[in-house]
């Protein structure tokens, strides 16, 4: 207890008072704490000085583009976030999707703020590719003049961390933009920082525009500054910080017994939250760590047996994800030279951390850490994002999740995905699952419910095509649909076997083709079953499909790729290239749209 | 007769099937389900396949959002039951990468794979034509595979009776090109062509049926037990002829007193040369005067039992147009297999294996399947598929022995087998079979562990008793033929049959009715202390059980629930 944040019984308080602010202390995250000075400084300058009105007279109101490169929708929120702290200053700002925009187009923008996220190893997001070739081409347009700052998203645990966004800084800083803040990397526990970099950059900008105002009052193109501190729109209620609490109503393990896999189907009552999905929108799940797993981490830094610790972490870090900083940090506390000279060297970090965790680097390097010094070290909790496997047209106030159990091997260690463990074998019927809605806009069923529809999900990935035949169903949408869908073994992993009987039956489901990879010697995969049905499949193209895909993005979504790009070649009698530029087509036109992890 | 009654329902599928073809093709390409139509199903069994489901599985498929774990069985043809080991390697293939991994050897001297799913079912059945074998008709309502005794050590009448039973099977095939459409060629006829069936006609048989040919004193093919039975009478060293056995068969219903086994009757003799004609006659008889009404009452016995033997052989000999001359003597001793090496006539050797309830897999320290895969990769001979599910490495020169030998000691399969063991017997049943009420396969090991250590105590350990174990009543293990016959009536639970001859040329009898599996070995204990006792010398355990009144003789089918002891009534 001594060891968390409190105030000292000299604190000016009365002593009651101090007992109840060392309760809320207590229970506090370093960024709850973060947050609250800085809150009480600013509400300190806001209340102490009466002159510094932001209704001022009327000035121009400057435009502001906001660009973002999103995947997982995070820069699409961020972008959303920084729009209306925007608009409250007093911008005409707008949030654009790379996947709309061009570089031509944005080159005339006067100021600029980039929100890119980085996917897989380094790369840009899918819907960004084609912003991002034609920025690094030669031909790309000139910056000249445009103000501009980037706010890069990552992860840490990948390598190439933020990449696409420092590709993006560097690149339009040498088109002659004019950079007005440095660029921010964000880790996945973005928020905090992420809304200071906004409202610093956001200030940054507004005070060298009132500058440029000041030299030149006249400045064309500006209008008149209306100055809004009504609420923009409504944020959504409830979020990775203030999650609902949803009763899990259902929880079946869709494996038989004699799988080898296990594949959780969860169903939540949404009752009370308000929440409203869309087909293709995720759940965001802020799980809870393997207590087991805790110990073993409390244990090896010398801290086992603080039982308010152990809640604290099963409850708020991350004791899993290991990075090269975390090396490094560790080093530095403990003054161990070899972990410092680790954190330092790049490659060997790299092939220490491939394949290990926290538990790893704890245990390799034994030493007795303080609490504090253990809850530096790790990173917040992050919440794991499950497409949502159901419609709210077809299950009034239900959300059902699809969660694949992750367990494997490495360096000697059982490890377990830390929320589809959390799912597989802690929580139980009539327990809650927190968990806040994670909007998917760019992965909807057409807006004509006439229009066909290819589903490829293989495994997971077949999650939001359950949600997409139901809503269907229940609406009675007359356009065909075709599933490809495959896993291991028919008889023990087709996951919702008997509802797409019953789909197929009732006509909400036109056709299905499945491919189980452990049935015959020669795997099979869905990209083998796209290719047997080529002819089909690419006149349902020509009629109009929109082709969704799901699932793995390593292996997965590049063969079905690559396979649909032969469907193309081979049927239509052109060339590879030529088959690259009608997928690009439909991915322009949201026909060809991918849910990939 | 038939047409009085409605007629039952598979008799208007086979009818609307275009000769066997029904949608099957149609039911393999839709991926939502494992399964075929039931009509197909039906209709598959003239192909050699069997749809089964996991039963172990059925209480948690629905919850899972699945359907049943369904498979299929295939059955293969093998008349006379010879494979090449090239076959064998082949069917070793086909059991690890088409099925689950196993093969079994069946009491009708042929194999079958088991855990097919319906996406494997085309290139398993391709891979078994590949290997020159085929799954025709070996179920359905046609004649079956044809079986014959595996005595490869009478190097002479073994090679006439299994080239009699290729010539029978070959004569009695349906004449339909469904099989080879659907499971063969890559092109599908289109229905139209015109076909027919001079023997079966579009409906073929009211019911399955069963040809076995036995060479006497051997009658491990429980030539009784069969529809259509023929004995080979040997003079000189020579196959003179057959005496003709007809209407014997296991099925019954519990029940249902009007079902019964029933042991074939012995209707005359024939030449060589007149066996298909008879074959071809019996089978005609059968069609057009079986029961197509009542499936439980279509097979030849019943059909015997209501023309009577005398009016079913003159029907036979009209459609013969020569009359069968008189049986001939002969003499069966048992219908057990002869175990390790045997050398034959012909300076050859013949190597049996015990296959425990025909069941070729790895199991412990015994390596079945691995150990037949290397014996098959070395061996230069052939192998004879036995009626009790074994298997003989058969023609093996002298100087190929030791290395036979050292293989068999490595994959752990030359140990000492009990007498008991060896004379065992059970049916498939639970998991895979639909209708199984009880389990076998994997009970009956067990059960004969714990009878071992009983009979060891009381020193009849080198005693050979016929031991025979179903999931049910219909008699795939031929369990009416048992001097001890354990039959399944529901989980857990066997009606226990006594009495029947070592020899297979008399039925058993009802002794204990619904006896719970932990109950066997204390019923049986007193009966073998009694027999270990009061045996006289060479009296088999069937006999003995009825001269000291245990149970009454079983003189012919329709006795078979009769002369019950008191409050055993079926």
């Amino acid at each position: 207890m001594a060891s968390l944040p409190m105030l000292p019984d000299t604190a000016p308080f009365a002593a009651e008072q101090i007992a109840v602010l060392n309760k809320v202390m207590v229970a506090t995250t370093p960024e709850q704490r973060s947050w609250l000075s800085g809150f009480l400084a600013g509400y300190q300058a806001a209340t102490a000085a009466p002159q510094a009105s932001p209704a001022a007279p009327p000035a121009t109101r400057q435009p502001l583009s906001i660009l973002f490169a999103t995947e997982s929708g995070n820069s699409e929120a961020l972008a959303a976030k920084a729009r209306l702290v925007a608009t409250r200053l007093g911008f005409a700002a707008r949030a654009i999707d790379m996947a709309d925009a061009t570089p031509e187009v944005m080159a005339k923008a006067s100021n600029l703020l980039v929100i890119a996220s980085t996917w897989g190893e380094g790369d840009p997001p899918q819907r960004a590719i084609d912003f991002y070739t034609g920025l690094m081409a030669d031909a790309a347009p000139r910056f000249d003049g445009v103000r501009y700052a980037v706010l890069a998203l990552g992860d840490r645990a990948y390598a190439n961390f933020c990449e696409t966004g420092r590709r993006f800084d560097e690149r339009l800083a040498a088109l002659g933009g004019a950079r007005i803040a440095d660029r921010i990397e964000c880790d996945v526990d973005y928020e905090t920082r992420a809304k200071a970099w906004i409202d610093g950059t956001l200030g940054t900008l507004q005070a060298l525009l009132a500058e440029a105002a000041d030299a030149d009052p006249a400045e064309p193109g500006a209008d008149v500054i209306h100055v809004d501190f009504a609420r923009g729109p409504a944020e959504q209620a409830w979020t990775r910080s203030r999650p609902f609490e949803a009763e899990i109503t259902e929880r079946i393990n869709l494996n038989s017994s004699r799988s080898t896999a296990e594949t959780w189907h969860v169903e939540l009552s949404l009752a009370g939250s308000g929440i409203t999905y869309e087909p293709g929108d995720a759940l965001g799940f802020v799980p809870t760590n393997d207590p087991a797993l805790v110990d073993e981490v409390l244990t090896a830094a010398g801290l086992a047996g603080d039982a308010t610790l152990h809640a604290a972490l099963a409850d708020r870090f991350d004791v899993t994800t290991l990075t090269r900083l975390q090396i490094a940090e560790f080093g530095r506390m403990t003054g161990d030279a070899a972990l410092i000279e680790l954190g330092a060297d790049a490659a060997r970090a790299a092939a220490f951390i491939e394949g290990r965790q926290v538990i790893d680097l704890l245990a390799a390097a034994p030493h007795r850490l303080t609490p504090e010094q253990l809850t530096g070290l790790l990173r917040p909790l992050p919440p794991r994002l499950y497409s949502i496997a159901s419609s709210l047209r077809a299950v009034p106030e239900e959300a059902h999740l699809l969660i694949g159990a992750v367990r494997f091997e490495t360096h000697g260690r059982a490890r377990k995905g830390v929320a589809s463990a959390d799912v597989a074998e802690r929580r139980r019927v009539g327990e809650t699952m927190k968990v806040y809605l994670k909007p998917n806009s760019h992965f909807r069923l057409p807006a004509d419910p006439a229009t066909p529809i290819v589903m490829i999900g293989p495994g997971t990935g077949i999650a939001p095509f359950r949600a997409f035949v139901q809503d269907r169903d229940a609406t009675g949408a007359a356009g065909r649909s075709w599933l490809f869908f495959g896993n291991r073994q028919y008889t023990h992993d087709f996951l919702y076997q008997l509802e797409w009987q019953d789909f197929l039956a009732r006509g909400a489901l036109s056709r299905l083709d499945v491919a189980f990879s452990r049935d015959q010697r020669e795997k099979v995969y869905v990209q083998h079953r796209l290719w047997e049905q080529r002819r089909d499949l690419y006149a349902w193209m020509e009629d109009g499909a929109v082709v969704y895909v799901c699932g793995d993005a390593n292996a997965m979504a590049k063969d079905v790729h690559a396979t649909l790009a032969r469907v193309i070649a081979d049927q239509a009698s052109v060339d590879a290239e030529a088959a690259q530029a009608y997928l690009d087509r439909m991915r322009r036109a949201g026909r060809y749209l991918r849910d990939v992890y | 007769m038939a047409d009085e009654k409605k007629l039952s329902r598979n008799e208007t599928i086979k009818e609307e099937s275009r000769f066997l073809r029904g949608s099957i093709a149609e039911g393999l390409h839709r991926a939502e389900t494992g399964a075929l139509s039931e009509d197909d199903t039906q209709l598959t069994k003239f192909h050699g396949i069997y749809q089964q489901d996991d039963r172990d599985l059925r209480a948690e498929r629905g919850r899972k959002k699945m359907e049943k774990a369904f498979s299929f069985m295939a059955r293969l043809r093998i008349p006379g039951g010879t494979l090449t080991p090239a076959q064998w390697l082949a069917l070793d293939d086909i059991a690890q990468e088409r099925a689950n991994g196993t093969i079994r050897l069946t009491t009708r001297q042929t194999v079958q794979f088991h855990g097919i799913i319906k996406t494997n079912l085309r290139p398993a059945i391709a891979a078994i034509n590949r290997a020159m074998l085929d799954t025709v008709a070996a179920c359905g309502d046609v004649n079956r595979n044809v079986i014959a005794t595996s005595n490869p050590y009478e190097r002479a009448t073994h090679g006439a009776v299994v080239a009699l039973a290729r010539a029978v099977s070959l004569a009695l095939l349906p004449k339909s090109r469904a099989y080879h459409e659907i499971w063969i060629g890559d092109e599908l006829v289109a229905g139209g062509e015109e076909e027919d069936e001079p023997i079966y006609g579009r409906t073929y048989l009211p019911r399955k049926f069963k040809i076995a040919i036995t060479v006497p004193p051997h009658n491990d093919v429980d030539v009784f037990a069969h529809d259509l039975g023929f004995i080979a009478i040997v003079e000189d060293g020579r196959i003179a002829g057959y005496n003709v056995t007809a209407g014997g068969g296991m099925g019954m219903t519990h029940g249902e007193p009007d079902t019964f086994p029933r042991t074939g009757d012995v209707l005359g003799f024939c030449a060589p040369d007149q066996v298909i004609a008879v074959a071809e006659q019996v089978v005609t008889t059968q069609r057009d005067f079986g029961d197509r009404a009542d499936r439980k009452h279509a097979r030849l016995k019943y059909t015997i039992e209501r023309m009577g033997v005398d009016g079913f052989r003159a029907e036979l000999e009209r459609r013969l147009g020569f009359a069968l001359a008189p049986a001939r003597p002969f003499h069966l001793e048992g219908n057990g297999d002869r175990y390790g090496w045997r050398e034959g006539d012909d300076g050859l050797a013949h190597y049996t294996l015990f296959v425990e309830n025909g069941r070729i897999a790895d199991t412990g320290t015994r390596r079945l399947l691995s150990g037949l895969r290397a014996i098959a990769g070395v061996h230069a001979g052939t192998f004879v598929l036995t009626c009790n599910q074994n298997l003989t490495i058969a023609q093996v020169a002298p100087d190929r022995r030791p290395a036979i030998d050292a293989l068999l000691a490595e994959y752990g399969l030359d140990g000492d087998v009990t007498a008991l063991r060896r004379h065992a017997m059970a049916c498939v049943a639970l998991p895979t079979c639909g209708l199984a009420l009880a389990e076998s396969e994997r009970y009956l090991p067990s059960l004969v562990t714990e009878l071992d250590a009983v009979m060891a105590r009381l020193g009849l350990a080198e005693d050979a008793i016929t031991l025979r174990m179903t999931g049910c009543p219909n008699g795939c293990a031929r369990p009416y033929l048992a001097e001890i016959g354990l039959v399944g009536r529901g989980p857990g639970t066997y009606n226990l049959y006594l009495g029947a001859a070592f020899d297979g040329s008399r039925l058993n009898k009802l002794y204990m009715k619904d006896v719970s599996d932990a109950a066997i070995v204390a019923a049986l204990t007193p009966l073998l202390e009694e027999y270990a006792r009061d045996r006289e010398s060479g009296e088999r355990f069937g006999d003995f059980v009825i001269r000291r009144g245990h149970v009454q003789a079983t003189v012919g089918g329709n006795r078979f629930h009769a002369d019950l002891a008191p409050g055993l009534a079926a």
